[in-house]
């Protein structure tokens, strides 16, 4: 053998490292699933095929024109079914594309190394699609599996165990805990050089800011969580839980949407009664608007309440987010408005839906004030046969025209849109309003659990000297989607979870399994708050808590020692100075003693193994003498005549005796 | 060789009747070029197993019979006025020999006892200022009585330590005493005894000896043995370095006698009680005496691994 050939073979990648790259690569592509084109897969089953053949030698390494073509083939596919090169999602492809084709050019350990180094990044990638406690959880294992394919790159080609290498991998893992958790403690929140793009899939479900009344019927389908809220006292009724996250002023005929222009005042508004506290963990929604009962009012910095009394912040929320806010559901809201104000409240298309203007004008001539006209609009939809359904008729051009007078049945936004449009036709300023009702009020957990299906309108309406007034038409027709939410208002419509028949929340009659339900909500509420929550603001909080005056030094001396404490005692732990055991021999010659001591014979502390054999050999059973003495024989070699210690003999020889 | 070592053992157990185990630790003791103190009751052989032995490595060998009015120039030799030259001329004493047999060497007075102690230890003898080395190999074997009997005096310790070993042989068993009664006169067999070995393979069956290994952990069970006699409760002080020297001496005689090249526990633990016992001395005991029981005790209760 010459130099170049040792030097080949000590490069080789080992076979358990090999092993463990495939699996760690499995498991690492697992969470990119749902994210990457599925033609990946089919993909990364051609490579890993081919690599294990290389290793086989049944086939050669890929040469470049094969590499160059497969790489450029793949950018190629990547662009087709994402449609362009950048963006997180393409961006995500390509790096599992890269990920899956370097293993045909993973000649050397340094490419293995590469690829390793790859896996950990792609298993930080997936976190940028799922933050939640399971995703957490689950990424334990490739990082093991990437773990034990790190190891395996040390070990001899010949180690043949790969259990054994996983198992020293989870050792691994589980010593770096303490530090994990130091450092997920102590480590300075830094904020982002760049911001991080959002995943296409997240911004999918949530209101936009402009409303066409199959809009919300759409999100009533969607049991997705929209927000957490968790209050300080006592949690209020559900009917008294109206989420404000939008003020829709402008009609343009089909659709209501945010005006611009209305953003820009500041918001007139007198406190009243009692005040209500809480804290609101939201999903990320890619919008900045908020959620808050009205009025609310936050003092994190970077929350503002618009005129409309909508709560926005200065950026869109694009990951899980946390604020406080106060909110006085009695307050007295704009009392005055100018005629321009007004006037924009009272803003109709020109022309359209006249039925619904002569009948405006009718309610006028009946009801001179505006209270009473109101309240008898409301009556109008109690009394008339009017429908709470999600699956309404196509609405034609005049489309309030026909949901008043001809088809009648409707979601929430269809009663707050005709409302509206009719206040104003009879000349009351007034506006929808979007946001959430109710939601699932988790006693373990003390908090309110609202998803998308919860999506609400309503309407506000305008008094001179009284402000803004609430009034919810859909209570008229439906009282129990008020009193009891939505999945109660609508259970004889089965299609409200359709075709999601693993969803817990279709199970609710089923106690344990709603039990069950709400436990995970409570644990996963719980992992927001305390480790996603735990961003700058209560991290600087708590340890000024601690250590009285946050001083990044003091921290960061702080970290280190206690840094270099975890790996002392770690350190302590694994080598046990006090139990003396550092031989290896002797750990060996401790386990025979226990193997023989568990089948009734003891070794005396002044015997050494061949008197200790001498003493026992009549009593042992003949089928085991031979064993026995081969490892006393082994060992005194060992031990007594300097050959060089070989324990894996003696450790087989020992396994013969466990026989 | 270790054959040849074997049959030298078997001609002695010839002559000296069932103490197998004492003419090994014997054979043992002359291997690690140790000298050999021979002590029991009179009549239990101790001067036949110095005689067999002497016989059977083909040393040439002389034998000193220690009593009260021995005087040192008596070991040693003294130098005679020649008439003739008109110069003293140096008359060699006994001790020039590869193998010295001193019979009853605790009935001599301290003062011609330690005229051995120079010529044990270094090989040499100083007499009127000129220093004359002593032949190599240079064996003691020596035997006295125990201390109890009348007209002894007591060997110091200083002269003990230089004994590698202290055998006794003890009354022989019941067969081996038949045996003796039924067989013919002992002082006529030891003279039909021949050597069996070459003195050049005697000694490079020492230089063997010398080589034989002895590990780390070997090492430090000697070592611990040793701490155990330090720290003895029952005894007045414990082993010398020298005494730790012999100890490992003495079982790598025994491992080579046993075919290995190596030590092990066991060959430590089989010379110890002649190794040790009259380099020891019990609180309140005579000294060069441990009892059987405290050496025993060092034996179970340090650890032999």
């Amino acid at each position: 053998m010459n130099a170049a050939h040792i030097r080949k073979v000590a490069e080789d990648i080992p076979r358990i490292s090999l092993v463990w790259l495939l699996v760690a690569q499995v498991l690492v592509i697992i969470p990119h699933v749902l994210h990457v084109p599925l033609w990946l897969l089919g993909l990364w089953l051609g490579c890993a095929v081919w690599r294990v053949q290389v290793f086989r030698m049944r086939v050669p390494f890929p040469n470049s024109w094969v590499k160059a073509a497969l790489m450029l083939s793949s950018g190629f596919a990547v662009y087709l079914s994402r449609g362009s090169l950048v963006g997180l999602d393409a961006a995500v492809a390509l790096l599992i594309t890269a990920f899956i084709l370097k293993l045909l050019e993973m000649r050397t350990r340094r490419d293995a190394l590469v690829l390793i180094f790859l896996g950990f990044f792609a298993v930080v990638t997936s976190y940028l699609f799922a933050d939640g406690l399971l995703a957490a959880l689950y990424s334990i294992l490739p990082v093991i599996a990437l773990l034990a394919a790190l190891l395996g790159l040390q070990q001899s080609s010949f180690a043949a165990q790969p259990l054994l290498t996983l198992k020293l991998a989870s050792r691994l893992f589980a010593q770096a805990i303490p530090l994990m958790v130091l450092l997920f403690v102590l480590f300075p929140r830094l904020e982002p050089l760049w911001s991080l793009p959002q995943a296409k899939e997240q911004g999918t479900v949530g209101l936009s800011s402009s409303m066409t009344p199959g809009d919300l019927a759409d999100l009533g389908q969607s049991s997705a969580l929209a927000f957490r809220a968790r209050f300080d006292g006592a949690i209020p009724a559900q009917s008294q839980l109206y989420w404000r996250a939008l003020t829709l002023p402008h009609f343009d005929g089909r659709s209501w949407s945010i005006s611009q222009r209305l953003a820009t005042q500041e918001p007139q508004w007198q406190a009243q009664g009692e005040a209500l506290s809480y804290s609101i963990i939201m999903q990320p929604s890619t919008q900045p608007w908020l959620f808050a009962l009205d009025v609310g009012s936050s003092e994190q910095a970077d929350i503002r309440l618009m005129s409309d009394f909508r709560l926005q912040r200065s950026t869109p929320v694009n990951r899980a987010y946390q604020y406080q806010a106060t909110s006085w559901p009695k307050a007295l809201r704009q009392p005055q408005l100018s005629q321009m104000q007004q006037h924009e409240f009272l803003q109709l298309p020109r022309a359209g839906n006249p039925q619904t203007r002569d009948w405006a004008q009718t309610l006028r001539q009946q009801y001179p004030d505006d209270n009473a006209l109101v309240a008898g609009l409301l009556q109008h939809f109690n009394q008339q046969p009017y429908h709470y359904t999600l699956k309404s008729p196509l609405l034609g051009k005049d489309s309030v025209d026909e949901f008043l007078f001809s088809s009648r049945r409707g979601f929430c936004a269809h009663y707050a849109g005709a409302m509206v449009f009719t206040l104003r036709a009879a000349g009351i300023p007034s506006r929808v309003v979007a946001g959430y009702l109710g939601g699932e009020t988790n006693q373990a957990g003390q908090f309110v659990q609202v998803r998308q299906f919860d999506a609400h309108a309503w309407v506000e309406y305008w008094q001179l000297g009284q402000g803004w007034r609430s009034v919810d038409p859909t209570f008229q027709v439906a009282p129990e989607r008020i009193e009891r939410g939505v999945q109660d208002a609508l259970k004889d419509e089965v299609d409200l979870f359709q075709g999601d028949f693993l969803s817990p929340l279709r199970y609710q009659h089923i106690a344990w399994i709603n039990q069950l339900r709400m436990s995970w909500e409570r644990l996963n509420h719980s992992w927001q708050t305390q480790i996603l929550g735990y961003q700058r603001e209560r991290q600087q909080a708590w340890l000024k808590q601690w250590f009285g005056q946050v001083d990044w030094q003091t921290i960061g001396l702080f970290l280190v020692l206690s840094a270099a404490l975890i790996i002392a005692l770690l350190v302590l732990w694994m080598f046990k100075p006090w139990q003396r055991q550092s031989d290896p021999l002797q750990r060996i010659v401790n386990e025979f003693q226990r193997v023989l001591q568990r089948r009734g014979f003891t070794r005396q502390t002044g015997e050494g193994l061949r008197s200790f054999w001498q003493r026992i050999r009549t009593d042992l059973p003949e089928e085991q003498q031979p064993a026995v003495i081969r490892f006393i024989e082994l060992y005194e070699q060992q031990q007594y005549a300097q050959q060089l210690p070989d324990l894996v003999v003696l450790r087989r020889a020992l396994a013969e005796i466990k026989k | 060789m270790r054959n040849q070592l074997e049959t030298c053992i078997d001609a002695v157990n010839q002559v000296v009747l069932g103490k197998e185990h004492a003419v090994r630790l014997a054979m043992a003791c002359l291997l690690a070029r140790g000298h050999l103190l021979i002590e029991d009751l009179p009549g239990m052989g101790k001067t036949t197993l110095s005689h067999a032995l002497a016989q059977v490595l083909g040393l040439n060998y002389q034998r000193i019979q220690f009593t009260s009015d021995l005087l040192p120039g008596d070991i040693l030799g003294t130098s005679v006025f020649d008439r003739e030259t008109g110069q003293f001329v140096f008359h060699a004493g006994p001790i020039f020999t590869e193998l010295l047999l001193a019979d009853e060497i605790n009935r001599a007075m301290p003062k011609s006892q330690s005229a051995l102690l120079e010529a044990m230890e270094e090989g040499q003898v100083t007499i009127e200022g000129a220093t004359r080395p002593l032949p190599e190999p240079f064996f003691v074997i020596a035997t006295q009585n125990p201390v109890s009997q009348g007209g002894t005096f007591n060997l110091p310790e200083s002269q003990l330590d230089r004994f590698l070993m202290r055998l006794s042989l003890g009354y022989p068993n019941a067969n081996a005493e038949r045996q003796l009664l039924q067989g013919g006169a002992r002082r006529q067999l030891l003279n039909q005894l021949q050597p069996l070995i070459e003195r050049a393979v005697l000694l490079a069956a020492q230089q063997q000896v010398s080589e034989v290994r002895a590990s780390e952990a070997l090492i430090s069970y000697v070592l611990r043995l040793v701490e155990a006699t330090r720290t003895h409760a029952q005894l007045a002080f414990g082993l010398s370095p020298r005494g730790s020297l012999a100890l490992l001496a003495a079982a790598k005689a025994w491992a080579f006698l046993a075919g290995r090249d190596y030590v092990i526990p066991e060959d430590v633990q089989v010379v110890l009680p002649a190794v040790v016992s009259h380099r020891l001395r019990e609180q309140n005991g005579p000294p060069g005496l441990a009892s059987a029981a405290v050496v025993q005790s060092l034996l179970t209760d340090v650890p032999a691994l």
